[in-house]
């Protein structure tokens, strides 16, 4: 099928976003990560990723919880099956997007 | 920012995030390698040097202090750092030499209950346990399984060749000598320093 008549599949706005994508990449990968390294690897802020972290958790995509490591407060983050289904389905979908002999 | 995501720049966002990640972790897995080694190779001098000083191999139980030691480092050398999540990868690291250390303490005690047993109830004939040759070759066991789990060619190789010369250094060495003691020197530098500088490198490239 020549590329102008591919279908796109509709991308999730939720992770079509430079840090929520960083995020769950992170997660995809690892069981679990702190919230200290999550701010280390993406470079971010700790309001910015606070407030995505919040919509991921919202979405259903990430699993947070709050605790503390000896006397230091700890937020670890887990991805969830509803996460890895929807990161999974995200990267299909970008396939589609890339033009054929590329991917 | 968020909408001018293509296609290509999603991609590559997850490529070098996953990467960049993977690289913390395998850089992080190397540390307490290193750690232990050190201690390792360090001990195995120290012990080696006071029982041919002092013709007593009651400084064996140095290894015991030198397990508490690291206990101690690696709760207080890697508390501040950045805290790296475990993988499945890591994980399977730390089992392994958990198991290792609780195979190596607990049989070194069995050791000394059997020899108690003996003393007691007089059992005679030669009481002979070749205990450094057996930790040895666990710990020869667990470097090797690292570097398999690791998926490191060199790691394996490293560990493979160092636990096969120190075990013929410590056969070819006579029994009771305070030299085999060196045959954990041998296996702390190729089997844990090595493998953990190797692990540091690949995480820095």
């Amino acid at each position: 099928m020549p590329d102008s008549m591919k279908t796109f599949k509709p991308l999730d706005p939720l992770l079509h976003s430079e840090l929520r994508l960083a995020v769950m990449s992170i997660l995809i990968s690892t069981d679990s990560a702190d919230f200290v390294y999550l701010r280390g690897q993406t470079g971010a802020t700790s309001g910015n990723l606070s407030v995505q972290l919040d919509k991921l958790q919202q979405a259903g995509y990430i699993e947070v919880t709050k605790g503390f490591k000896g006397k230091m407060p700890q937020t670890i983050c887990h991805i969830t099956d509803q996460g890895r289904e929807a990161f999974a389905a995200y990267v299909e979908a970008l396939r589609s997007y890339i033009p054929s002999g590329k991917n | 920012m968020e909408n001018n995501l293509s296609a290509e720049n999603s991609l590559r966002i997850i490529a070098e995030t996953i990467e960049r990640s993977r690289r913390t972790i395998t850089k992080n897995s190397g540390k307490p390698l290193i750690l232990w080694g050190v201690l390792v190779a360090l001990f195995s001098l120290i012990i080696w040097g006071l029982w041919t000083k002092t013709g007593s191999p009651i400084w064996n139980f140095l290894w015991f202090a030198m397990s508490a030691i690291g206990f101690v480092c690696m709760k207080t050398l890697f508390r501040n750092r950045e805290k790296v999540p475990e993988t499945e990868v890591s994980r399977m690291l730390g089992k392994i030499w958990m198991w290792f250390g609780i195979f190596a303490t607990g049989f070194f005690a069995l050791v000394w209950v059997a020899w108690g047993i003996r003393s007691l109830t007089g059992v005679e004939g030669t009481f002979s346990v070749d205990l450094t040759l057996i930790i040895l070759l666990m710990m020869g066991l667990g470097g090797t399984l690292s570097g398999a789990v690791l998926g490191n060619k060199v790691v394996t190789a490293s560990s493979l060749i160092a636990t096969t010369f120190a075990a013929l250094f410590l056969m070819v060495m006579p029994t009771g000598s305070p030299l085999r003691i060196l045959s954990f020197a041998i296996l702390g530098v190729f089997a844990l320093i090595v493998p953990g500088i190797i692990l540091q490198k690949q995480g820095r490239e």
